[in-house]
């Protein structure tokens, strides 16, 4: 039976090279289903790569307090505007009063331009405490330090810079020590961070500056926009939130008939709205392409009625050399099997170059997984689509099929 | 001489658009070993039914054919498929070679359904080849052979699984004279060296190289007479 599949295989190859231009074209269309598919997983697959590391800094044991809730549908952006600002005293209360809170951190952020000679980047920067390091483990100082509680204090004007930022300001040259300025500030600076990747521009602290709170205020805003980083101890985040939400409420003084009038953010609602987004555009993604897929078997199929149909009279001599039923079966199921192999590794390397191509643009690999998928649905396609034409083929009667003209 | 088939009050059968077609109506037939037969009868007599029958790609619709000793008329696809594989050598008048594989590729086909190992199949069929006269063009394709070659290959066909019986339906039919003598001696050296063969034909001169000759009318057997002209002749 062994020597048979090697002999339905060379038939099959030796059929499909001798119509070359008609097995092009019939594999054309699994080429650009298996293609479209391979590329949209590729993406979406790269999708979430960068945003599990962008999001490493938003680990679901940070809770973010802010004036704003990130999705809520209720609230106006303007009421939630005019609540009363968060206040850099409520770490210290969070610290005493709760059990689950390990680390506070108060960030204020604006957006302005680092200026060094005529290299300018606009960027955001924020001014935070040492305390910062202890609430996000995704930062890293690559070069240099962070700043210390006496610069804190004493606003002294140091930054510590992301990775992208020394890229742009110091291409050719150690930043540290170097001055650098925002508006008419001239800073020192003393680090620079590791570089994390980022998410569509969005959460990465690679084109941001950081300099200590107490200098920001000095510079900037003594009551200005406020968010807390807390950092919680323990997995139950659920408990620790109630916590923690009841504290600010006393802080704010809140009535029990008062809704809140702060949010307190987390890494998950931001991803269960990711996973939302991402489940609509990748499922009609697929979607659509697996319609292309479909398209090409029926591409398939066609051909190989075709190919039945001209070769009858082949049929009805091997018949009568002694050819059962399956063997006649096995001849064309594995002509469609082999095309659409053939189709499906062309189109999975012509979507592999492409994903090295656009991961120079957008962050993308391709999962191997994925590319083990996209040949075994291709040669599922082949035995569906060749399963009709080749059963048609096998039951042929033999004396017809000899006389076939 | 053991009885090679034996066919008994064979019918077949045909449902044409509501009327009903005895294209074999009461056939019986014993051939024996080593025989060399022609069927002979005007078109619609039922030769190529009863070669049909006789080479198990029909059934009959009544009656009962046994092949050394199996019973044909009870047998389903496959095991028709199996016997047809063993047993019978098909030699046709369009040579229904396949077009894109050479001669070799072509004479191996039968042994491929039989399940033999490469290097066996290739041996053989090469055997197969030479014993036709064919050595030197194994590895053309059919569209590069003359109509005497392509019928030579068909035969080296028919013969490579050591078959119990050859059949060749009109194997000159296509031929030009020259090249048809040429096929016939090949049939006579078969037959002479121990090959039962069935012609089917409907030249008196292509018949006669046979020892007995079957003549069919409307569906049935009208005479059955052994005839041994060509070889009184050759003595």
């Amino acid at each position: 039976m062994i020597g048979l599949f090697w002999e339905n295989f060379r038939i099959s190859l030796g059929s499909i090279f001798a119509n070359k231009t008609r097995s092009i074209l019939t594999a054309l269309g699994i080429v650009i289903g298996v293609l479209s598919v391979t590329l949209m997983g590729t993406l979406i697959s790269g999708l979430d790569k960068t945003f599990e590391k962008s999001m490493a800094g938003f680990r679901s044991d940070v809770l973010l307090i802010s004036r704003m809730e990130w999705f809520s549908g209720d609230v106006d952006w303007w009421e939630m505007r005019n609540r009363p600002r968060i206040r850099e005293e409520y770490g210290e209360t969070l610290l005493a009063r709760s059990q689950f809170v390990e680390a506070v951190a108060p960030v204020s952020e604006r957006g302005g331009s680092i200026i060094k000679g005529d290299r300018r980047i606009d960027s955001r920067f924020f001014g935070t405490t040492t305390d910062y390091l202890a609430t996000n483990t995704s930062v890293d100082v690559e070069k240099g330090r962070f700043f210390s509680d006496g610069e804190e204090r004493s606003g002294a004007r140091v930054l510590v810079i992301g990775g992208d930022v020394a890229d742009g300001l110091f291409p050719d040259e150690d930043p540290l020590d170097k001055y650098v300025k925002i508006g008419n500030y001239k800073f020192r600076v003393i680090g620079v961070l590791k570089k994390m990747g980022k998410f569509m521009g969005l959460f990465s602290m690679d084109n941001q500056a950081t300099m200590p709170l107490g200098t920001y205020k000095r510079l900037y805003a003594r009551r200005g926009w406020m968010t807390m980083r807390v950092k919680l101890n323990t997995d139950q985040t659920d408990l620790a939130k109630e916590e923690v939400r009841g504290i600010i409420r006393q802080l704010r003084r809140l009535k029990p008939t008062e809704k809140d009038d702060f949010g307190i953010n987390q890494s998950s609602t931001l991803e269960a709205q990711y996973k939302a987004i991402k489940l609509a555009i990748g499922g009609t993604g697929i979607f659509i392409t697996a319609l292309s897929l479909i398209v090409g078997g029926i591409g398939i199929m066609n051909i190989m009625f075709v190919s039945v149909k001209e070769r009858t009279r082949e049929i009805g001599v091997r018949k009568a050399l002694g050819a059962t039923r399956n063997m006649i079966l096995g001849q064309f199921l594995m002509e469609a099997v082999m095309i659409c192999f053939i189709a499906g590794l062309s189109g999975m390397g012509m979507a592999y170059g492409l994903s090295i191509i656009i991961n120079k643009f957008f962050p993308s690999a391709m999962p191997i997984g994925l590319a083990i998928g996209a040949i075994m649905l291709s040669i599922i396609i082949g035995v569906v689509s060749g399963l009709v034409p080749s059963y048609r083929a096998a039951k042929l009667d033999p004396i017809d099929a000899l006389r076939y003209e | 001489m053991a009885d090679l088939i034996s066919l008994k009050k064979i019918k077949r059968h045909y449902d044409v658009g509501g009327e009903v077609v005895r294209a074999l109506d009461g056939v019986d037939l014993t051939i024996n070993q080593n025989e060399y037969i022609s069927i002979m009868g005007p078109s619609g007599s039922g030769k190529s039914t009863l070669m049909n029958m006789i080479g198990c790609l029909d059934s009959p619709s009544e009656g009962i054919y046994e092949f050394e000793g199996e019973l044909v008329h009870q047998m389903d696809d496959n095991q028709l498929a199996s016997i047809r594989n063993r047993k019978i050598g098909f030699v046709f008048q369009t040579f229904n070679l396949l077009p894109k594989a050479t001669a070799l590729r072509n004479v191996e086909v039968p042994l491929i359904y039989a399940n033999i190992s490469r290097i066996k199949r290739i041996e053989k069929a090469k055997e197969s080849l030479i014993a036709v006269g064919l050595e030197e063009r194994m590895h053309h394709k059919p569209n590069e052979l003359s109509g005497g070659q392509r019928q030579r290959v068909a035969i080296a066909r028919a013969l490579v699984n050591d078959p119990s019986i050859l059949l060749a339906d009109e194997p000159t039919g296509n031929l030009d004279s020259k090249s048809g003598v040429e096929i016939m001696k090949i049939l006579d050296s078969l037959h002479e060296a121990g090959n039962t063969i069935i012609l089917v034909t409907h030249e008196e001169y292509i018949a006669d190289h046979a020892d007995r000759t079957i003549h069919l009318f409307d569906g049935k057997i009208k005479e059955d007479i052994k005839t041994n002209k060509r070889k009184n002749n050759s003595s």
